[in-house]
């Protein structure tokens, strides 16, 4: 009786590893299946590439290498690759440790993480592979605002805006500013409707956030010399950007950002307004985020490890085909595109140009 | 708390029981209770039903065009078209092992020493008490020990960001909940069991081999269960320990290379990474790979609680 | 097991042979072992803490500990506005929690047929398998809207506390469920027999004797549940809303900010955080709180086990 119940657990035990270990065999057929019949890739295959990719970096170009990723196993079937995307900054933690071989980046390397990857001796390539346009949104049923400046973005959004429930709660703060820089950061839109005004936008944690006040918000705190340049505390943040449009779309007076990509899948409940940077308003198109007039985009990067270039040849062909048409096509608005707006031709020129000279160093960043 | 208040009013216990003794013939209140305690039960049922419905409704988009497609894909951070839950489960299931090879043997082990070998003495207490406080430990706190120990300090055994690594680090996690659980199911079993052994001059050892530990088998069963569903429920460590949120191809990696070196995904980092993917058919693939984790963790239960139901033994 | 003994036997087979002697010390050894690790896991976690949250103490403005609110990244590290949400969480859970967990424990094992329980007890506990990061979608695509916003009418539409502490506390019922029921057949039948024998119905029986007699099982079941709440990480980062900072707030119906949640939104990195070592070390001081926190009350709650329990 006593061994019947102990058969019984070591059973349980038995069928455990069994289960995963089926897993692990028919998994290495399921993945390498697809392969040979997705040969319509224009890639040539290259038979004897082998050996390993690891990709660490940022959330936001994550699935943009994972797109150009799965082009290149779908060739290159015996390459392991590893993809995720914890964040710029923990990318770069692994990628100046030597743990991987390209970091992703939504932001072009800072310096004291460039000299961290000095200090390891570790040589990078920086290559900008797509732009990623913020859109300030409001309601698709809001007509009374088409146009918002920076001067207004900071006294609606700004670290001193907390507490300011209604639009027209900022108009004392916008004759302030107005005082203090002028027109620099474009016209003021005040005085301000007497409505709700109720927030909606990314949080703290994501990289929408990051931009929005790297590219606005701390533009302004530069000019009027103050330290603070982080919104108002006091709204609501999602990191999903379907609830950021849900809150923006509920309420008729509302104001908020997300990625202009995900706008326009959603232009009958927001608006995408435009955007005035001391140059004029101009609307958020992706001809005008690529060309750099619409003042609120940032460019998306990855960096690669120049030694392990060397030695590991599959790390070039799959950059090869990041910065290919084929590679960069992965990019845009079309049905399984992944959302954001291609660099347009010069500065593709340029990438591909600091790629073929395998041109170390940062051009953006280090700072 | 207040229920447990009688036994502070011991005293008074005897004075109500004549009242009981005494009360009226129909036992209006044992029913009022018992329909009490029924309507907790069905609410908690209830819950469990509001959830599956709720999966079942978002994830219904991908259950009804792409089932087969999607339990047969791999990680796909890029198009929810293709996205899929095999190398999640894979991974989690291996996981599984890592942690009933590690903290099953090891967590019972430390049951058995707290309840048959230690005593009352300090030693056992200390323990005792450590064991209670790590299993509050929050998850996150095992990731950051993960990711410090498993994988930058012992990288040359567990190959860094492995599955090895993750599982110890699940191991670690779930160790306390199959340690408390197994030291209950030991105190159950009654003194006159192991005295039974010991009459016939059998050793410790012998008595717990032999008589204790195969009495307690069910219980130990339970927390084992607990143990390993919460393993396979776990995100926050194994995205600390470097869980792979992107993309995972293994190349031309063997199963023993892909183990000790490759990296290595599951199913509550996938669906992370599904959920913070934008657009509404993400959070179709989102709803689907929850519902999957959900039915893939009732069956490791349903295998456990079956055996266990099966040996269940009451004194 | 025992027919090694055979039928004619002298004094001298009572004494033990070597052999079992040395695996009798043999095994003494290796349990003693299992439980020394336990207190080596401790340690490394201390040690893994310790470091960071020291430096991080010594290095933060005192000031910064407390100001409007939780954000790591404006330098402000408002530890209340941590510990008061955690606390916000945690009371919800167990306002749910604890009467249902108990309550199903004592159904299944007091009330309920043999049959009944053997279908009943592993559907309650499918619900301790759901993970934690299910729950926290459920918690948002269906609490909030469907139960807390209906109930309240001003609570945050997205994210609140109250939705967080609900689903946590969903989280929490099977595990007081399962380890109460445990503890509560554990109480030998005599005791109930004897109750019964004197008169005592059902209901006396279980609330006045086998309810006391397990109480050291259903504490640990509380304590148990306790920690789980106040530990649970990912349900709070998705559904509390504020992840990656959080006003001080004691609104139950609005967004807010727990030890776990903060730890989470810094651990997980995103585009800025990891590269400030400042707030990365927060994540350590936090940690290290938090496992101060679960030591008192778990020390705490072995005191009162000890105080009450009953031996027999």
């Amino acid at each position: 009786m006593i061994s019947k119940r102990w058969s019984a657990v070591a059973a349980l035990a038995a069928i455990l590893p069994l289960a995963a270990c089926g897993g692990d065999d028919s998994s290495s057929e399921a993945t390498e299946a697809p392969a040979s019949s997705a040969a319509e890739t224009t890639m040539a295959p290259e038979p004897g590439l082998s050996g390993s990719i690891f990709v660490s970096g940022s959330s936001t170009v994550e699935p943009i290498t994972t797109a150009v990723a799965k082009l290149f196993g779908e060739a290159n079937p015996d390459v392991a690759i590893q993809v995720e995307g914890p964040g710029t900054g923990d990318g770069f933690a692994k990628f100046c440790a030597g743990e991987t071989d390209i970091s992703d980046a939504s932001r072009p390397i800072k310096g004291e993480e460039a000299q961290t990857c000095a200090d390891a001796g570790i040589e990078f390539i920086e290559l900008e592979v797509a732009i990623d346009g913020l859109a300030v949104i409001t309601s698709a049923k809001n007509t009374a605002v088409e146009c918002v400046s920076f001067a207004d973005l900071w006294v609606l959004l700004g670290p001193d805006a907390t507490g300011r429930n209604s639009w027209s709660d900022a108009n004392d703060a916008a004759a302030e500013l107005s005082a203090k820089v002028g027109t620099d950061f474009g016209t003021l839109h005040a005085p301000y409707p007497d409505a709700p005004l109720t927030v909606t936008a990314p949080g703290e944690e994501s990289g929408t956030f990051d931009s929005f006040v790297e590219l606005v918000l701390a533009k302004v705190a530069k000019a009027l010399e103050v330290e603070d340049d982080a919104p108002r505390p006091d709204y609501t943040a999602s990191p999903n950007d379907n609830v950021i449009i849900e809150g923006i779309a509920a309420n008729d007076t509302s104001l908020g950002w997300v990625g202009f990509a995900f706008v326009e899948e959603n232009l009958d409940v927001v608006k995408p307004l435009q955007v005035d940077k001391g140059k004029g308003c101009v609307e958020p198109t992706p001809e005008s985020i690529a060309s750099g007039d619409y003042p609120i985009a940032r460019s998306l990067y990855i960096y690669v490890n120049a030694a392990k270039l060397a030695e590991n040849p599959a790390l070039e062909a799959f950059v090869d085909l990041y910065l290919s048409d084929d590679g960069l096509a992965v990019i845009g608005t079309g049905e399984g595109q992944i959302p954001y707006v291609p660099m347009n031709a010069a500065d593709t020129e340029a990438t591909r140009a600091v790629w073929e000279a395998k041109e170390v160093g940062t051009r953006d960043g280090g700072k | 708390m207040a229920l447990a208040t009688p036994a502070s009013h011991g005293a008074s216990t005897a004075a109500s029981l004549t009242t009981e003794l005494t009360g009226s013939k129909r036992d209006v209140r044992g029913r009022a209770v018992e329909a009490v305690l029924l309507a907790t039960l069905a609410l908690s049922l209830l819950i469990l039903v509001a959830l599956v419905v709720n999966l079942v409704q978002r994830a219904w988009p991908v259950l009804s065009g792409r089932l087969g497609d999607f339990l047969s894909s791999g990680l796909d951070a890029s198009n929810a078209a293709e996205a899929g839950v095999w190398q999640a489960i894979r991974g989690t299931l291996t996981l599984a092992v890592i942690v009933a090879i590690v903290s099953f043997p090891l967590g019972i082990a430390c049951a058995v020493f707290l309840e048959e070998y230690a005593g009352k003495s300090f030693f056992a207490r200390l323990i005792r008490i450590n064991v209670r406080n790590l299993a509050g430990v929050p998850s996150i706190v095992y990731g950051i020990l993960g990711l410090t120990i498993f994988v930058k300090f012992a990288d040359g055994i567990t190959g860094g960001r492995t599955v090895i690594s993750g599982g110890l680090a699940l191991a670690v996690l779930v160790l306390p909940v199959v340690i408390i659980t197994a030291s209950e199911a030991l105190r159950a079993v009654p003194q006159s069991i192991r005295e039974g052994a010991y009459g016939v001059g059998a050793t410790k050892w012998e008595t717990v081999r032999s008589h204790v530990l195969p009495s307690a088998a069910p219980g130990i069963l339970t927390g084992t269960v607990l143990a390993l569903s919460r393993a396979a429920g776990e995100a926050a460590p194994l995205l600390l320990v470097g869980g792979i949120t992107g993309l995972l191809r293994t190349g031309d990696q063997g199963l023993w290379e892909q183990i000790t070196k490759g990296g290595f995904t599951s199913m509550p980092v996938a669906i992370f990474s599904y959920a913070r993917q934008t657009g509404a058919d993400f959070q179709a693939v989102t709803g689907a790979a929850s519902l999957i984790l959900l039915i893939l963790v009732v069956l490791i239960n349903a295998l456990a609680i079956w055996l266990r139901n099966r040996f269940e033994k009451r004194w | 097991m025992t027919t090694a003994m055979s039928n004619k036997w002298d004094a001298g087979q009572l004494r033990l042979s070597p052999g079992r002697r040395r695996s009798d010390t043999r095994m003494r050894y290796v349990f003693t072992a299992a439980g020394v690790t336990t207190l080596l896991i401790t340690l490394l976690i201390i040690y893994t803490l310790f470091k960071d949250a020291w430096s991080f103490f010594w290095n933060v403005p005192k000031a910064d500990l407390w100001t409007i609110g939780w954000f790591p990244r404006r330098g402000m590290y408002d530890i209340k506005t941590l510990f008061v949400g955690t606390l916000m969480v945690t009371g919800v859970a167990m306002l749910i929690a604890v009467p249902l967990g108990l309550g199903v424990a004592v159904y299944l094992a007091e009330f309920a047929r043999p049959r009944v329980r053997k279908f009943l007890k592993p559907i309650i506990e499918v619900l301790a398998g759901i993970p934690s990061v299910v729950i926290g979608y459920f918690a948002i695509s269906f609490i909030n809207p469907n139960v807390v916003t209906w109930l309240v009418g001003g609570a945050n539409k997205a994210f609140n506390i109250a939705s967080a502490g609900a689903a946590v506390g969903i989280l929490t019922i099977p595990i007081i469920a399962s380890v109460t029921e445990d503890a509560l057949r554990a109480v030998p039948m005599s005791l109930r027999e004897a109750s019964f024998g004197l008169g005592a119905r059902r209901v006396p029986t279980t609330f006045r004797v086998v309810f006391p007699a397990s109480i050291s099982g259903v504490v640990a079941a509380l304590i148990l549940g306790v920690s789980r709440a106040i530990g649970e990480t990912m349900v709070v980062a998705i559904a509390a809303g504020a992840v990656g900072g959080g006003l001080f707030s004691t609104d139950l119906f609005q967004p807010g900010q727990t030890m776990t949640a903060a730890m989470a939104a810094l651990g997980f990195g995103s585009d800025q955080v990891a590269g400030d070592g400042l707030a990365f070390q927060s994540l350590f001081f936090v940690g290290f709180l938090l496992f101060l926190m679960t030591l008192v009350l778990n020390v705490l709650g072995d005191r009162l086990v000890r105080k009450v329990r009953e031996e027999y």
